[in-house]
This record gives structure tokens, C-alpha cells and sequence, in this order.
């Protein structure tokens, strides 16, 4: 319990994290309408098609006050011949962006060159390469999991965009006016610098680029998801310290079961010459065996629980979920034996200073009459 | 060998004072007894001299050395080799044989297979060497009674301290034990015993008894 609990709590606060750097801008720009299904992708990571005009990026970059600009296109649903799931294809600017970057697992350089692509971790690769639209791609870097739609998102510098339309046309895909024009964003993502304000800048975004956005302010976004989260993880973090507490007495109580069980054996070897120390070591190992084996087996079940139905439990919860990698998981499992051994060796250490402190014939005589 | 000086015992939740100032000397080669009344104090006097009870005021002297002034490491040194005791109970691990519960305590000091050997010699000597495999629950009381006066005798201790040996048995079993323990003194140990048992008279080198005070 101990375990599946901790694990939850872990997994939560590592998809958060991770939320965290998603949302790693101050105000995003998107087409007017679409704001809802933008909120969607911030949150669940599910793209949506909706565009404006190319031109809105550069309109606004000039504007006081803000100090980065980048821009991303989605490609939704576009099935694609690599992979039996749909695929979403994102098209960003590696030049300006902020937003990607630090989501590259693997140490890449912002070259994205027209060939290549970056993947989410769900996608997989043949020999590096990927085949999209009949072309093969060479993937240069493989995102971080996010526990999101994210994952299953292959990106492209905003170069490759209009071949790979026009490849996509070729093979038939199914594409609308608007992304066969192909001089389109989806959305545009701003960070301001210090001390401007954000409706200020807004206000100037409008003037400059026309009334064809929504905005959304990521940040906050997360905040009231953070909340939301941080009550949910308390209450798991809860759940696992009134555990550990329960587990505590409920160890007590076996450890006091077995050694008062044990006090006259205990007190007959000692009459047969084996010191209190000796005994105290016997009883030690033995409880601190037990309780090894007990945590082992507690954790092995923790496990059988979380770890196939932890995706599940993310989605009622409808919050990123990234579970543990192996070595965590095993980690975890080293540090809560340490525990549980540790409250064990504790509580059984306070029998054993009992049991071995009586008089002996005392404790010889205790079950005889 | 074994003596007692100014003994005095009252137990905690009791105002009587069970043993007053006892004074006793248990000595080489000779087989002594403590007779008295049921509640007057044989049991709790004999755990004294064990080392095994430690009494409110006095000593107990095992060739000069104070018993309760030992460290608990020497104290159990002279509990496996030269001092043991007998419980009235016995008690035996039900989950082991009858001569693993005999030789298990003193594993540490010497190979199994000796201490098995000499086991089984010894419960041969007091009738019962064809249970040495048996389990604790197979055996009648007299027969545990004697595992457990092997047990104690394993080791060759110059002192055998038992207490109640041959109550509840049968005059057969009773006088089987009580010339074990006769012989065993007489070969320059010795021996202590609480009982009721008269047949004692017949053994005993010496009997002290205790009044209920
Ligand atoms: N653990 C104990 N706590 C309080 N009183 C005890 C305890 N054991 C024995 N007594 C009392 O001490 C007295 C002597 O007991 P014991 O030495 O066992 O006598 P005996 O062996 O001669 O029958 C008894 O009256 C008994 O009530
Ligand atoms: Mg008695």
C-alpha cells in the first residue's frame, strides 16, 4: 500500500513537472474560436486543427515588451504509413523556439534540417528513420514521455511543412483548403519580458495583427491544474503517511506477538547460557527477515496493482500520469523495504530490550502456571 | 562451592518477604535438597542460587564470585558450563525434535555431532534413548522430565540446580531421576533440588528446609 501509494503520488508530480515545462510560455496566441481546444492541448495534449494566418508571428514580434516569439503548426489526424495509431504532425520554428526545446530528451541542437524530425517517446523508429507520406525521415531526437497525446507527435522544422503537404496531397490524405494553402499557425506562443504587462501587450498584439486570436494564458492554466493536482497528490501523500503510521503499529503489534510468544524459549536459552545479546540478535534478525519478506511480497502485489493500472488511474483523474521507470520503480522499492525494516528493527527493538531485561526465572515461570 | 549469604527475596507485587536473610552452602560432591511447603520459597531460592534471580539483599557466590556482579557475557559463560538449572516446567520446542531441543542451546561451542553423541549416551542412561527422535509432543511428562535433565547435563556443569524434579511422576521414573542426580553429584559435582518428594531422604546428602514465613 505503502508502495502503489507512493508511486501514484510520484507519477502525478512527475507528468506535473513535466506540465510545467510544456507550458513553458506567458501568453499564447491562438486562432479566435479555437481557445477551448487549445486549452485541451495544454492540458491532455490533444492537438486540435485550427489555424491562422502565417503572417501573425512576425506582425507581432516587434511589439514592446516581448521578449521571444516562436509559432507551431498541427497537422491533426493525419494518418501516416509508419505507425497503426494516427499520428500528429507538429511544424515549429527551431530558430525562435522555446517551447520544444526543452523537451528533447536527448542532447539535440536546434539544426532541425528538412529531413529530419523529432518524435514523441511513443513513436517508434525503424534504424532511426521514419516513414511519412511515402518518405523516409531521419529522427534526430526522441522526446521525454509526457503521458500525453504528445507522445505519439512527430515534429518537423517549419521548412519541411510545405513538402510534406504536398507529399501528403500526393498520397491522397485527406486535407482541407486551409492546410493545402500551407502559409498557416496554429499557435503562436509569446514571452514577455519583465515588468510589462500582459494586457498591454495584448492590446498592442491586436492592434498590429487584427482581431483574429484568442488568448490563452498557459501559466495560469497550469496553476489552477497545480491546484487541483496538489490536492489530489495530498491527499495520496495523506493516504501513504497514515499508512506508514498504521504500518507502524500494526508492526508493533506483530513484533510484540512474536517475541512475548518467544520470551520463555528466550529465557530457557538464556538459563542454558546464551547471552542477551545473542538473544537480542536472534530476535532482531528474525523480526527484521520477516519483515523484509513481508515488504518484498507487499511491494510485488503494490506493484501488480499500479503499475498496469496506472495509466487508468491518470485518466480518472484526467491528469498527465508518467509512470516509473523500472529503476525507479525499483529504487522505490529499495527505499520503502529500507522503511519498513527500519520501523521494524525500531519496534522490535523495544520488545526485545523487554523481553531480554526480565529476570529469567521469571519469564521461565510466566506461561508454566 | 555454591553459596548463599544474607539471601533476600520479596517479589514486587507481593509485602511478604519469601526468603529473609538465607544463608546456605551447597558443596562439592554432595546432593542436597530444599523441602517445605507449597508457596514457601523453594522455587524462588533456588532461581537465586542459579543466578537466574537476583535477591533484594546478599550474594550468591559461585567459587568466590558474585553472580549478580557479573557481566551478562561471563554470567552466561557459567550458565552453559558450570551452573545449570532445571525449570519445574518443561519446556521444549514443539517444532524440533526432542534431541535437536537438547543439543540446540550450545551449538555455538561445540560440533553438532558431539553434542548429539553425548546426548544420545545420556538419555540411553536414563531409559529414554529410543526417543531421542522423537518430536516434544510424543513424550509423557517423566520422559520430557528427563530430556530436560540431559539437556542441563550436556555440558558437564559442576552445578545442577533442579527444581521439582520428580513431582507428578510415578516412584519408578521418580527414583530413576533421583539416582542420576545422586551419581551425578557423587562424581565430584553437585546438585540442588526443591521437592516434596519423600523419597528423597533416601538420596540426599542433605535437606534444608524452608518455613513459610
Ligand atoms: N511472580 C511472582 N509474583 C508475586 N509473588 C510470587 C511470584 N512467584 C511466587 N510468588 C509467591 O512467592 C511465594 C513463594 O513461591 P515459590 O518460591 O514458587 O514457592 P514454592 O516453590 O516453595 O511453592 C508464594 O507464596 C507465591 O505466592
Ligand atoms: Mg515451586
Amino acid at each position: 500500500m505503502l508502495f502503489s501509494g507512493s508511486i501514484i503520488k510520484g507519477s502525478l508530480d512527475k507528468g506535473m513537472d513535466n506540465m510545467d515545462r510544456r507550458l513553458g510560455s506567458d501568453i499564447m496566441l491562438v486562432p479566435k474560436g479555437s481557445r477551448e481546444q487549445a486549452e485541451n492541448l495544454l492540458l491532455e495534449g490533444q492537438r486540435g486543427t485550427f489555424y491562422f494566418d502565417g503572417s501573425v508571428d512576425d506582425k507581432v514580434k516587434d511589439i514592446e515588451g516581448i521578449s521571444e516569439v516562436t509559432s507551431q503548426c498541427f497537422l491533426k489526424s493525419l494518418s501516416a504509413d509508419c505507425c497503426s495509431s494516427e499520428v500528429e504532425l507538429v511544424f515549429y520554428d527551431p530558430d525562435t523556439d522555446f517551447v520544444v526545446g526543452p523537451w528533447i530528451e536527448t542532447n539535440y541542437k536546434s539544426d532541425l534540417k528538412k529531413d529530419n524530425v523529432i518524435v514523441g517517446s511513443d513513436i517508434v523508429t525503424e534504424n532511426g528513420t521514419i516513414k511519412l507520406f511515402g518518405k523516409d525521415y531521419e529522427v534526430v531526437s526522441q522526446m521525454a514521455k509526457t503521458g500525453t497525446a504528445l507522445d505519439s507527435s512527430v515534429y518537423f522544422s517549419d521548412e519541411s511543412m510545405a513538402s510534406v503537404i504536398a507529399d501528403a496531397e500526393e498520397k491522397n490524405s485527406f486535407l482541407t483548403e486551409e492546410q493545402k494553402d500551407g502559409d498557416i499557425l496554429s499557435s503562436v506562443f509569446i514571452n514577455l519580458k519583465d515588468g510589462y504587462n500582459e494586457d498591454d501587450v495584448i492590446r498592442e498584439c491586436h492592434a498590429k495583427a487584427g482581431d483574429v486570436f484568442d488568448v490563452v494564458y498557459p501559466k495560469q492554466l497550469n496553476e489552477s491544474l497545480s491546484d487541483n493536482l496538489l490536492r489530489i497528490t495530498d491527499i495520496v501523500g495523506a493516504v501513504v503517511l497514515i499508512g506508514g503510521i498504521l504500518l507502524f503499529g500494526i508492526l508493533v503489534l506483530i513484533n510484540s506477538v512474536i517475541i512475548e510468544s518467544r520470551k520463555q524459549e528466550v529465557a530457557l536459552l538464556r538459563v542454558l547460557g546464551n547471552s542477551k545479546s545473542k538473544m537480542a540478535l536472534m530476535l532482531i534478525s528474525e523480526t527484521g527477515a520477516v519483515s523484509l519478506f513481508g515488504s518484498l511480497v507487499g511491494c510485488l502485489l503494490g506493484a501488480l496493482i499500479v503499475i498496469p493500472f496506472g495509466r487508468y488511474i491518470g485518466m480518472s483523474l484526467s491528469m498527465p500520469y508518467l509512470g516509473p521507470s523500472f529503476i525507479g520503480a525499483s529504487v522505490q522499492v529499495i527505499v520503502i523495504m529500507a522503511i519498513v525494516f527500519l520501523v521494524a528493527l525500531v519496534s522490535s527493538i523495544l520488545f526485545v530490550f523487554h523481553v531480554t531485561g526480565i529476570e529469567p526465572y521469571l519469564a521461565l515461570k510466566k506461561e508454566a502456571e | 562451592m555454591l553459596t548463599s549469604e544474607n539471601v533476600t527475596y520479596r517479589y514486587k507485587k507481593n509485602k511478604r518477604t519469601i526468603l529473609d536473610s538465607v544463608n546456605y552452602s551447597l558443596e562439592e560432591g554432595c546432593f542436597s535438597a530444599v523441602m517445605g511447603e507449597s508457596g514457601s520459597g523453594k522455587s524462588t531460592f533456588l532461581a537465586v542460587m542459579a543466578g537466574i534471580l537476583k535477591p533484594l539483599e546478599g550474594t550468591v557466590r559461585y567459587n568466590d564470585v558474585d553472580l549478580y556482579e557479573l557481566k551478562d557475557k561471563e554470567l552466561s559463560r557459567i550458565h552453559r558450563n558450570s551452573i545449570c538449572y532445571v525449570p519445574q516446567s518443561n519446556i521444549m520446542l514443539k517444532n524440533i525434535t526432542v534431541l535437536e531441543n537438547i543439543v540446540n542451546p550450545y551449538l555455538e561451542t561445540a560440533s553438532d555431532e558431539d553434542l548429539k553423541e553425548k546426548a544420545v549416551s545420556l538419555l540411553e542412561k536414563l531409559g529414554i534413548g529410543n526417543l531421542a527422535g522423537n518430536y516434544p509432543y510424543e513424550l509423557s511428562g517423566g520422559e520430557l522430565k528427563r530430556a530436560s535433565i540431559v539437556r542441563a547435563a550436556l555440558m558437564d556443569p559442576k552445578v545442577i540446580i533442579a527444581d521439582e524434579p520428580t513431582t507428578g511422576l510415578d516412584k519408578e521414573t521418580g527414583n530413576r531421576i533421583l539416582s542420576f542426580l545422586s551419581e551425578y553429584a557423587k562424581a565430584g559435582n553437585s546438585v540442588l533440588v526443591a521437592t516434596h518428594d519423600e523419597h528423597i531422604e533416601g538420596y540426599a546428602d542433605n535437606i534444608l528446609r524452608l518455613e513459610r514465613s
